[in-house]
């Protein structure tokens, strides 16, 4: 269950980054990217959206994830390949010696926000 | 409009958690962070712990639980600085309740600062707390399949203590198939095997421990020791 606690977190870091960039307006989609090996299961923080997400200013995001795949670089023999586990052997040469280059991601990536509404329109 | 924020989420937490080892480091405290199963042995094998660092090292414990003081009590009971965190619900342990719980203690009369995290093989991967070190305990009545099912505690372990070897005999443990798995998880990962209830295996590392927290970084200038010298 800490993808409550990510969830959580996640919605502090998003009103961050709004105050940062001095943006107003509704926000109407989150991209995240959760890596296939990150630990962090992408059906869980959808769940623990649905039921943080009411009253903040997320209410109205849509929520997208892009789930990275687990990609492992072999030390011995220098093939990159998508693995399955953290740990994988090497496909070519079944090296144990493989250093995990993605698929651990816990990324927010971008926030987008409806265009505020123009206020003393005087056409 | 669209912000590209780019930034990893728990970015609060990891920032806080290099805060706790930057306060750590500049009062020479080592911090290690122990990892488990409930009932895999940690506190037990604390206790044991406790016994050969008298005189050697001068230990503080925070201990992570749901509810209740059991085993702060434990600690307490050997003279050891304790204090007890009631995460009322969560999982794990955050950089966030270490960082308060830490205000309980005088860094300048500590080397060694333990946390003993939640039981949970699960969710305390996830969290930094500012340690130096992460001590994962697999108790040999859990099976050695625990390494397979639970790989991101593990990987993101410095050492793997494998207790209650007392109990071989009596399980289908392997500990080659343990061994085998920590080292093609975290290969550069230390492995012991102990038995904390009557002491096999505990000399070993705390000596170990020892060694490790006097390659703790200090900061000249606020080091106590470095001030006596």
């Amino acid at each position: 269950m800490h993808e409550l606690a990510i969830v959580d977190a996640l919605i502090d870091q998003v009103q961050g980054e709004i105050e940062r960039a001095g943006a107003t307006g509704r926000i109407t989609r989150l991209d995240l990217a959760i890596g296939r090996l990150s630990g962090v299961c992408v059906d869980s923080v959808r769940f623990a959206f649905e039921m943080l997400s009411p009253g903040t200013i997320l209410q109205h995001a849509q929520l997208a994830i892009r789930e990275p795949p687990a990609m492992g670089r072999c030390l011995t023999c220098g093939v990159e390949a998508e693995i399955d586990d953290l740990g994988a052997l090497c496909p070519r040469c079944a090296s144990a010696d493989v250093s995990i280059e993605g698929g651990r991601e816990l990324v927010l990536e971008s926030i987008e926000l409806e265009d505020p509404t123009p206020c003393g329109d005087y056409r | 409009m669209k912000i590209v924020a780019a930034t990893k989420i728990l970015k609060a937490n990891d920032q806080l958690a290099e805060e706790n080892r930057a306060r750590l480091n500049a009062a020479g405290v080592f911090a290690v962070n122990v990892v488990g199963s409930p009932g895999c042995g940690k506190t037990t094998l604390l206790e044991a712990l406790f016994g050969h660092w008298r005189g050697r090292l001068r230990p503080a414990v925070i201990e992570g639980d749901i509810a209740g003081s059991v085993d702060a009590e434990r600690i307490d009971a050997l003279g050891v600085p304790v204090v007890q965190i009631n995460t009322e619900g969560a999982c794990h342990l955050d950089a966030t309740m270490i960082a308060a719980a830490a205000e309980s203690f005088d860094y300048a009369a500590l080397d060694l600062l333990v946390i003993e995290n939640v039981g949970n093989l699960v969710c305390p991967a996830g969290f930094d707390l500012g340690e130096h070190l992460r001590l994962v305990v697999l108790s040999v009545t859990e099976g050695d399949d625990k390494l397979i099912k639970y790989p991101a505690i593990f990987q993101r372990s410095h050492a793997l203590v494998i207790t209650k070897v007392d109990l071989l005999p009596h399980t289908n443990f392997k500990l080659d198939q343990a061994a085998a798995g920590m080292r093609r998880l975290a290969p550069e990962a230390a492995i012991f095997q102990v038995c904390a209830l009557h002491g096999e295996g505990v000399a070993g590392l705390a000596d170990w421990l020892v060694l490790q927290a006097r390659a703790v970084p200090r900061s000249p200038s606020q080091s106590p020791r470095s001030q006596q010298s």
